[in-house]
Parts: C-alpha cells; structure tokens; sequence
C-alpha cells in the first residue's frame, strides 16, 4: 500500500478518498463490518445472553406486564426436573435425534454412492432424489400428515396392499407409532442434503486411488471400507454433526404433524420447551429448557468447527 | 499412487495380481442392479411430491373415496379456483413476498461490505469473527424465541411483519456474512490490484470491480435467503397472531381445520407454494449447490 502512495495524490478526489490514508485508512475496514456487527449484536447476542438469563427468573406473562422479574436461581430447572413430560421428551429426543442421524447418514451414503456415477440419466435421477430437499418444510410436514391419514391415506392403502399390515393404522394418533412416523418423514425431508454433502465429498476422492483399489483386486465392499470411507471422514463427520443440529432444532415436523402428542408421545425438548412458553406462558421454564438445549449444541457446534478446521487445514 | 496402491492391499500382496473386477457378477447384472436402487430411491423421494399435485387436481369425492386410488380418476382445477378466489391466499403471499424481499435485501447489503471486509482487510478480530458468525448460525431458535417475544412485546412489535424482520435477520445474516466472506476470497487480489494502479480508491475497486465479479455468489447467498425466509415457519407461526399478518407457510397450516380438512385445497396451496422455490432451484442448482459446499448450510 505504501508503494502507492504517490499515486494516490495524483488522483480526482472523491468522497471515498479519505478511506486511503491516515485515520480513514485504519477504521475502514471496521466501517464495512460495522452494520453487520451492530445486527448481530443486537439480534443474536443481546437476546442470547437475555434468554440465558430468564432461565433464573421468574418470567411470566403476569411477571411481565407487572415488570417484576424475580431472580429465581435454579427454581426453573427444579420445576422443569420435577415434570413427568420432561423425562418423556428427553427419552424421546434421544430416540429422535439417533435414528434421524444413523438412518439419514447410512441412506445418504448410499444414495451418494449411487448417485456418483457417470451413466445415462443420472442427472435425472439426481434432480428427483434432490426434491425432498427442495420442497418447503411446511408443504412436506402437512403433505406426509395427508398421507398418514387415518382413513383415507396412500401410506396405509399401500401397506394394506402388500399385506404388511391388515387394517388401516391411525400412525399419528397412536402413542406407539407417533414419534416414528414423525421420523420417517423427518428422514426423508433430510437425507438429500447428507447425500449433497458426500457426494460433493466423494467426487474429490482422487480417481487414481479408487483404480489403484481395483487393480489389485479389491472388492466393493472391501473398497468401501478401506479406501473410500477413509477419504471422506471428515466431510462424514461435518454431515453427521450438521444432521445431528437440524434434527435437534427440527420443529415444523413434529408441531404440524402431532403437536408432540397424543399424551406427550413424539414430544421432544424443543417442543415442550415451546409447550412452557407459548402454551403455558411460562416463559422461565420454557428459557432452562432451552438452555440445556442450548448448551448440547454448543458441544456439538465446538465439534463441529473443529471439524470444519481440520478440513481446511488438509 | 504406488503407496496408495499399498494402503489399499492388505499386506501389499496381491500387487502384481491382474485386474479381478469382481467377475463372480456379471456386469448387466450390477447395472441392472444400479437401476433398480436408484428408480426405489428415486420413487421414494417424489412420490410425496406426486401425491401432492395428485391430490390438488382431484375432485373432492374422489379425495375421501377409499380405498384411496394411486392414479386421480377425475382432474379438476377446482381446488385452485377454490383457493385462489378468496382474497385471503393472496394477502398471504403478499405478506410473504414483502417479507421475503426485505430480509433479502437488507441482509445482502449488509454481508456484502462486511463479508469482503473480513475476506481482504486485515483488523482486530478478522479471524474470530467469522468463525463468530458461524457459530451465530447454530445457536438453537427456541433458546432466541423467547426474548424475541419479550422483546417485540416491550416494542410492541407482536402481530406484524416488520417485527419479523430483525428476527429473521438473526437467522440469516451470520451465515449470510460467513458465505460471502468466502465468495469474496475466492475473488483473485491481482483484479483489486489492477484496479488500483489505474487509480480507483479502495472503494471504488470494491464497488466497481469486485463485486460484479463475486455476482454468482451473492446471487447464490441472495436465492439462500429467500428460500429460507419464504418458508420459515416457527416464528412468523409464534409471534402473528391476526389473520391478516400470515405468511404462506402460516396460511397453509391454518387451512388444517378442528374436525374437517380440505385435504385438495391444502395440497394446491402446497404447490403453489413450493412452485417460486422449485423454479429458483432449478435454475440455479449449480451455484446453490457450490454455495453447500463451500459454506456447509442448514438445510
């Protein structure tokens, strides 16, 4: 920059002039980000911090239109211990969060080793397995609540017609077959983006080493195993972290399809916590729920930064 | 590639082993085998689609009639004259198209400058912050849900659409600023340079050189927005109570009624819906799909 400088001076002056030296220079890279840092701070950080916070206070919507907000300590966590459904939503959670991320991995892994071929009408196949990524999250929640319908949905009629099942099976309102149904669409709705991810993984792997495998006679299974799978760990990883976020935070499938229920049977802690707030109005309860939430995907994001570095470090 | 060939064979025996290729299966047999798994993944994954855009054009005897049939028997638009008519679908979109475009461009303008700050200058926090932004990305929406509330209640922002957008800022910009930061690096410094040797400030070669250049990426982080704005659910479905202030995605899930649902009406709806994201997509698949790659988003 230095070694301009001359130049500089012969320059028309324009307003932006005074960002090419002096003071102007040093602060205008801080003036580019400043907006950005004034939103964020404002919109992500502030509230952050703030929602944290009423975790330990009691905030109700009576606390809040009196404006007395009474620090509470852990009483919260105490009451949100002390309810049966919170017990129910962590199982279920677990259930969710595991099957959504080993089905999706394994599905999407196979359906990018499917899909990472060069045959005749594979970008067709491509654009058709994309759409359950394209579709509005909405539009899929409630099209899939059509077809699970108790009476007159295609799921049952097919599973009738291959005589898995006898008789039409109400999915949704069964408290055993609740959070599972909820699943399988969420794995639907989810797998494409794990398989967009390893396959844009897979097509790096070098050619040379997947021949180099087949010259010497490796099978495919064997190939898999020892010279695909280690090539593209940490792509794997960053899917299964990333998958592992979504399913945590995935609402609209569960609240559209079921509301958590019948009788707290697909709940998991993102909607109960939403149940304490928006339902009960019991804005503190809802607040330590989400923090415990909060504090398991900020392990989970740790991990997956980590991740992300060690990727770029390669 | 000799010590890759070596990692490879276990024991680094069978080196001088002529080409096996799995012969115990015959090739049309792997193809064929190929095919089938692909048209199974392939049905799997449109067949709700299908059976949207099925059951949009059916008559609304034929919607309860059962056994459900897989192809309609009747096709009717009816479900979308249905829809269409009453004024309330097109305040709906409307709402949606108004909300969509102003988070779009507010949160484009702002990465913008911000994100090529952090790609080319060097200042305290040029590292941290971006990493910063990535991690705004993840932070849990129910944990913000709840001071947003708080907070759009004291401003008395509840029930409308500019109250909506400072929180869907929050849930776009940070990865909008990580996105373009990483546009912009791929930007080659020697067009900035060029630029500035023939006298542009260091504006005028952000403005005028550079950012035509990174055109694809803000198009890419621009069509990230409005997909994600135009579906968003959860807090336009928390914080609007009125009718009049519903987005589409909103609209669509008020249509699910106590006892009765119009099952037809609610799938054109979807399609209607889903029809801008599916034509954005679909024109702009390789630049969204790079923009995945290079940025790891949310779904």
């Amino acid at each position: 920059m230095n070694a301009r400088a001359p130049r500089n001076q012969q320059l028309r002056r324009t307003w932006s002039s005074v960002f090419e030296t002096g003071t102007g220079a040093r602060i205008y890279p801080y003036l580019m980000v400043l907006p950005a840092i004034i939103i964020v701070v404002g919109v992500v950080v502030y509230p952050l911090v703030s929602g944290v916070m009423s975790a330990f206070y009691d905030v109700t919507l009576r606390t809040l239109n009196s404006g007395d907000m009474a620090f509470v300590g852990l009483r919260n966590f105490e009451r949100v211990f002390a309810d049966p459904s919170f017990g129910i939503a962590s199982f279920n959670t677990l259930v969710w969060v595991v099957l959504n991320v080993v089905v999706q991995l394994s599905l999407g892994l196979g359906l990018a080793l499917l899909l990472h071929r060069a045959i005749p009408g594979i970008g067709f196949f491509r654009s058709g397995i994309l759409v359950p990524w394209v579709v509005p999250s909405v539009v899929a929640v409630l099209t899939w609540r059509w077809m699970y319908d108790p009476s007159v949905g295609i799921v049952n009629e097919l599973l009738v017609r291959w005589g898995i099942i006898e008789d039409y099976h109400p999915w949704l309102g069964d408290t055993a077959t609740s959070l599972y149904a909820v699943t399988v669409e969420s794995i639907w709705k989810g797998t494409p983006f794990v398989m967009l991810l390893l396959l844009a993984a897979l097509q790096l792997v070098p050619r040379s080493i997947l021949e180099a495998a087949s010259m010497d006679g490796a099978s495919g299974w064997r190939k898999l195993w020892h010279v695909i799978l280690p090539q593209i760990r940490v792509s794997f990883a960053i899917a299964a972290v990333l998958t592992f976020i979504l399913t945590v935070n995935n609402f609209n499938a569960i609240w559209l399809m079921t509301e958590g229920g019948p009788l707290n049977s697909s709940e998991i802690l993102f909607t109960l916590a939403y149940k304490y707030g928006f339902q009960r109005y019991d804005l503190g309860m809802a607040s330590a729920v989400a923090t415990m939430l909060f504090v398991g995907l900020v392990i989970a994001t740790t991990l997956y930064l980590k991740l992300i570095q060690a990727k770029e470090g390669e | 590639m000799s010590s890759a060939a070596i990692t490879a064979t276990p024991a680094g025996t069978a080196v001088s082993v002529p080409p096996l290729r799995r012969s115990w299966t015959p090739k049309w047999l792997r193809v064929g085998f190929l095919y089938a798994g692909l048209w199974v993944a392939f049905v799997w994954c449109v067949f709700p689609f299908y059976w949207m855009i099925a059951t949009s054009l059916r008559a609304k005897d034929e919607l309860f009639a059962r056994p459900p049939s897989l192809v309609p028997h009747s096709f009717t638009f009816q479900s979308y004259i249905d829809l269409l008519v009453g004024a309330e679908f097109w305040r709906f979109a409307l709402n949606s198209l108004i909300l969509t475009a102003s988070v779009t461009i507010i949160s484009v303008a702002i990465s913008v400058t911000a994100g090529y700050a952090m790609a080319r200058h060097r200042f305290k926090g040029s590292v941290a912050l971006p990493l910063f932004m990535l991690y705004g990305q993840m932070f849990p929406p129910v944990l913000l849900l709840i001071p947003f509330y708080i907070q759009l209640r004291w401003l008395g922002w509840l029930d409308s659409l500019y109250g909506l957008i400072p929180v869907y800022l929050s849930y776009m910009l940070p990865l909008c600023v990580w996105l373009m930061r990483g546009f912009f690096s791929q930007v080659p410094h020697s067009l900035e340079d060029a630029a500035r040797l023939d006298g542009c400030t260091r504006w005028q070669a952000f403005w005028r050189v550079i950012l035509p250049m990174a055109r694809p990426g803000i198009v890419a982080v621009a069509t990230w927005v409005m997909i994600h704005t135009w579906n968003e659910f959860l807090y336009a479905s928390t914080f609007i109570l009125s009718d009049k202030n519903r987005t589409l995605p909103l609209g669509l899930s008020g249509l699910i009624g106590q006892y009765t649902t119009d099952w037809g009406m609610l799938m054109a709806g979807g399609v209607i819906t889903s029809a801008p994201i599916l034509l954005v997509f679909f024109f702009l698949q390789k630049h969204l799909v790079s923009g995945v790659g290079g940025g790891a988003v949310k779904g």
